[in-house]
């Protein structure tokens, strides 16, 4: 199995607030992989530790954050904590929840070059990858705006494609479309989509986001108590409602539909979306 | 004023087009020609010159009396200060108790606040002409390091933001009940302390997530960077540094020359 | 595509409503307006979602409700009387209105303090602050942590704790801008039924959000904006049989609701709200011979 990211045996702890404060522990014994061309959903309740665990697959822990860190992170083969926290821009790509703190330039197209002229390469090789970026994510007719009158949405976009342009293998999300409206969450979803369809890139998204996890993941894995509690194909996860319930986690709304009819009718159906739902529903009443 | 504060205005004309190094020469020979300026007729030339050069840029007679509006504090506290720590000469104005002003007093006042605006400006008009990136690199080109360059260019982005951030704590005080105009004029500077420590918070949230977006895009301090866009000195760049060194050369000698 | 009528429609006792905008407008700078020539009016004991895109004028709108901004024309009425003139820490006696950033509101050394700081501005008397304080800590869980820095605890509690402060001053009116954002669903349940109390006591609600299961599952009523404009207040199945509208709005109703529209030709109504409505609605539909394997 070629597995783009493998954590093992993943503790962190960040360090103490006060010289001679405790810490408590966030990671306790996170075990993790994800093959090649993989999307894995990244669920767990608020301060699970979703956040850590992302930051931790591009060496920002332990590197800029210092704490106790324990175990063994490798993307790609090369393992986080021997490689300094710019070194692997070029194999992870990161994107965080607030689009307004990851824009450092005023213009979309010193944006994404921004990361390119770290890397010294050459003009037009910056050129060439700007517009490849944009192209990638859909906006290339936001190439000379400021960066400061764009939507959340529109932001999102800008980084994700100033991340790309940096040609990462395998790219994190930590819930990007938190704080944008459903039209913001559904252009940037769709460009992580047809970014995986085109080029295969290996993605780790850590969402709250749940009716939308099955259009867009093909496995789940969830984070509670600082270990990996369940993991799994998307329908194997949500084939267990139960089980995330008492992990603290909802359900789509199609999957809860399915589990209220496991209860009455006996039958074990797992819908992860409306279509699948609509097409045994009318078979119900039609058969 | 809205609250996107970005001083740059993109327009396409020569001044635009100079290289910022040419420009923060000119903030140069500015400082050098302004700051020992004895005559009123060569600061107020100098002023109608920057204009000139506005006018030619095509920056928007609004922006220009906004810079205006927002210098008046300052200027307003130099006429007034002036005179009344410099009275010396004749005519006298006002003998009041120890307070004396002069009309060489009150002259100089204005010729130290036109000084003043001359050099604000100047640096204005660098500014306007020039957009972010170009300044950055034209003061790493300089010889600034480049972190440096790139503190000045994130502080200057993140302005608009803070200041959006502060409103929003303002809003947020104000809605449970906060209302500091109640207060005396000492209670009410401790009033503030909710929303300041509010503000710093945010701020140091902001820089946390800050450092890990530069450590996403692969920043490493001091590695070598190439640039997107390089400078140039072209010919007209040569041609207004030339008639700069010696449009100051020549101001420099007739300042010190004429009694 | 039909302009909604303002208001929507409640029967009730001849109360005033609990807010009222009148032919309001604003606009944040001289460009663009933020709000255009908006008049509705919410029902006092009512809850009413507000939805539409970012940009569309929702945040203006909540902001115009407790005078933080006051409208360049037209009238807002709270409780029946006019609020031009009168300071926001006024009006705050009335309408309580939680931010969509809690850091925005947290300064205080500890926890307590921070539930004080609303009820010491609102003039409470320090007997009934001390009490309301310790009751709220309670009811919100925040016991534990009652004497550390709200800035170092986690998002979750931080939102609590803004939550705690707003409620302690138990308002009429309570306002909520995207309260949700960034919670996972248990924590949304919490603070949903939380709200839920308050609203059961006779409280107002106002709730800017995104999210379409909440307002399917615990709003009455909903008003939508678009560009600034009023397009639509009605109830919450009125506005979901509408996808033109929504369409244009890049609004689309919850799963379940769109799951009914979907089972239309086989019976259903096409309005559910909840999964439980609709699995009973379903249910009734069935044959009632055997089940199917």
């Amino acid at each position: 199995m070629n597995a783009v990211v493998a954590i093992e045996d993943l503790h962190y702890a960040y360090p103490p607030l006060t010289p001679d404060g405790r810490s408590t522990p966030i990671l306790r014994g996170v075990s993790l992989s994800v093959a090649e061309g993989e999307c894995l959903a990244l669920l767990g309740r608020t301060g699970a530790g979703k956040s850590t665990l992302c930051l931790t697959l591009n060496g920002i822990i332990p590197h800029l954050t210092g704490g106790a860190f324990r175990g063994e992170v490798r993307v790609a083969g090369r393992s986080t904590r021997a490689c300094a926290p710019g070194e692997l821009s070029q194999t992870v790509g990161l994107v965080l929840q607030e689009p307004e703190s990851q824009l450092l330039s005023m213009t979309v197209e010193d944006e994404i070059a921004f990361g390119l002229e770290g890397l010294a390469l050459p003009p037009t090789e910056i050129e060439a990858r700007i517009d490849e970026a944009l192209g990638m994510v859909g906006i290339r007719a936001l190439r000379g705006r400021s960066s400061l009158e764009l939507s959340g949405g529109q932001k999102q976009r800008v980084v994700l494609a100033a991340i790309l342009a940096m040609r990462p293998k395998v790219l994190i999300l930590d819930e990007p479309t938190a704080s944008l409206d459903p039209a913001g969450k559904r252009s940037l979803l769709e460009g992580v989509d047809r970014l995986r369809r085109e080029r295969g890139t290996t993605v780790v998204w850590a969402t709250q986001d749940l009716d939308r996890v099955p259009r867009l993941a093909n496995r789940v894995a969830v984070l509670h108590a600082g270990r990996i509690a369940v993991e799994g194909g998307v329908r194997e996860v949500f084939g267990r409602p139960d089980e995330l319930r008492r992990l603290g986690l909802g359900l789509p709304q199609m999957t809860e539909l399915g589990t209220r009819f496991n209860q009455s009718r006996g039958i074990d159906p797992v819908w992860l979306t409306v279509e699948e739902a609509a097409e045994a529903l009318k078979g119900m009443v039609d058969g | 004023m809205s609250a996107r504060f970005n001083p740059y205005v993109p327009r396409k004309t020569w001044l635009h087009e100079l290289d910022p190094r040419t420009k923060m020469a000119f903030v140069g020979a500015s400082f050098v020609l302004l700051l020992p300026a004895n005559h009123l007729t060569l600061v107020l030339g100098y002023l109608a010159g920057v204009h000139v050069l506005l006018w030619q840029a095509r920056i928007p007679g609004r922006r220009i009396s906004w810079l205006w509006r927002q210098m008046a504090p300052v200027s307003l506290l130099i006429l007034l200060l002036w005179p009344l720590s410099n009275p010396g000469g004749t005519p006298v104005l006002i003998d009041w108790w120890r307070i004396q002003i002069t009309l060489p007093g009150v002259t100089q006042g204005l010729l130290a606040a036109l000084r003043v605006n001359g050099l604000a400006f100047a640096v204005f008009t660098l500014l306007l002409t020039t957009d972010q990136s170009a300044l950055v690199q034209g003061l790493v080109r300089l010889g600034l390091p480049f972190e440096w360059g790139l503190t000045l260019a994130i502080g200057l982005r993140y302005l608009p933001l803070l200041r959006g951030m502060y409103g929003g704590i303002v809003d947020a005080q104000r809605a449970r009940g906060w209302t500091p105009e109640q207060e005396g004029l000492v209670r009410r500077l401790r009033a503030y302390g909710p929303t300041l420590v509010a503000l710093v918070i945010g701020a140091l949230r902001l820089t946390d997530t800050l450092t890990f977006a530069l450590a996403a895009r692969g920043f490493r301090p001091g590695e070598p960077r190439t640039t997107h866009r390089p400078l140039r000195l072209r010919a007209i760049d040569w041609v207004c540094l030339v008639g700069l060194g010696l449009l100051t050369g020549g101001l420099l000698i007739f300042e010190v020359g004429w009694r | 595509m039909a302009e909604a009528a303002a208001g929507p429609v409640v029967t009730g006792p001849a109360t005033d409503p609990a807010i009222e905008l009148r032919n309001c407008s604003y606009s944040y700078d001289d460009s663009i307006p933020a709000l255009q020539c908006v008049s509705c009016s919410i029902e006092a004991g009512s809850w009413v979602a507000l939805v539409g895109e970012n940009g569309s004028g929702k945040s203006t709108l909540a902001r115009l409700c407790n005078g933080l901004l006051r409208p360049r024309e037209g009238q807002v009425l709270i409780k029946g009387e006019d609020i031009r003139g009168r300071p926001v820490g006024e009006v705050a006696r009335e309408v309580g209105f939680l931010f969509q950033n809690p850091d925005h509101q947290l300064f205080a050394p500890t926890v307590r303090e921070e539930i004080e700081f609303d009820l010491r501005n609102l003039g409470f008397p320090r007997q009934e602050i001390a009490e309301r304080t310790e009751e709220a800590l309670a009811i919100f869980g925040l016991s534990l942590c009652a004497d550390r820095p709200p800035a170092v605890l986690g998002y979750g509690l931080r939102r609590q704790v803004t939550l705690a402060s707003v409620l302690a001053r138990r308002p009429s009116i309570l306002i909520l801008d995207e309260p949700t954002t960034g919670l996972d669903w248990g924590s949304t349940a919490l603070l949903m039924d939380h709200v839920g109390e308050q609203h059961a006591a006779g409280c107002t609600v106002l709730l800017i959000t995104h999210d379409m299961r909440l307002v399917a599952e615990r709003a009455s009523s909903v008003l939508l904006l678009h560009e600034g404009r009023l397009v639509a207040a009605g109830s919450t199945r009125e506005l979901f049989a509408q996808p033109e509208l929504l369409e244009r709005a890049s609004i689309s109703p919850p799963p379940i609701t769109r799951l009914s529209q979907r089972l239309r030709p086989a019976g259903m109504r096409g309005d559910s709200l909840t999964v439980e409505a609709f699995a009973r609605e379903f249910e009734a539909l069935l044959p009632e011979s055997g089940d199917n394997e």
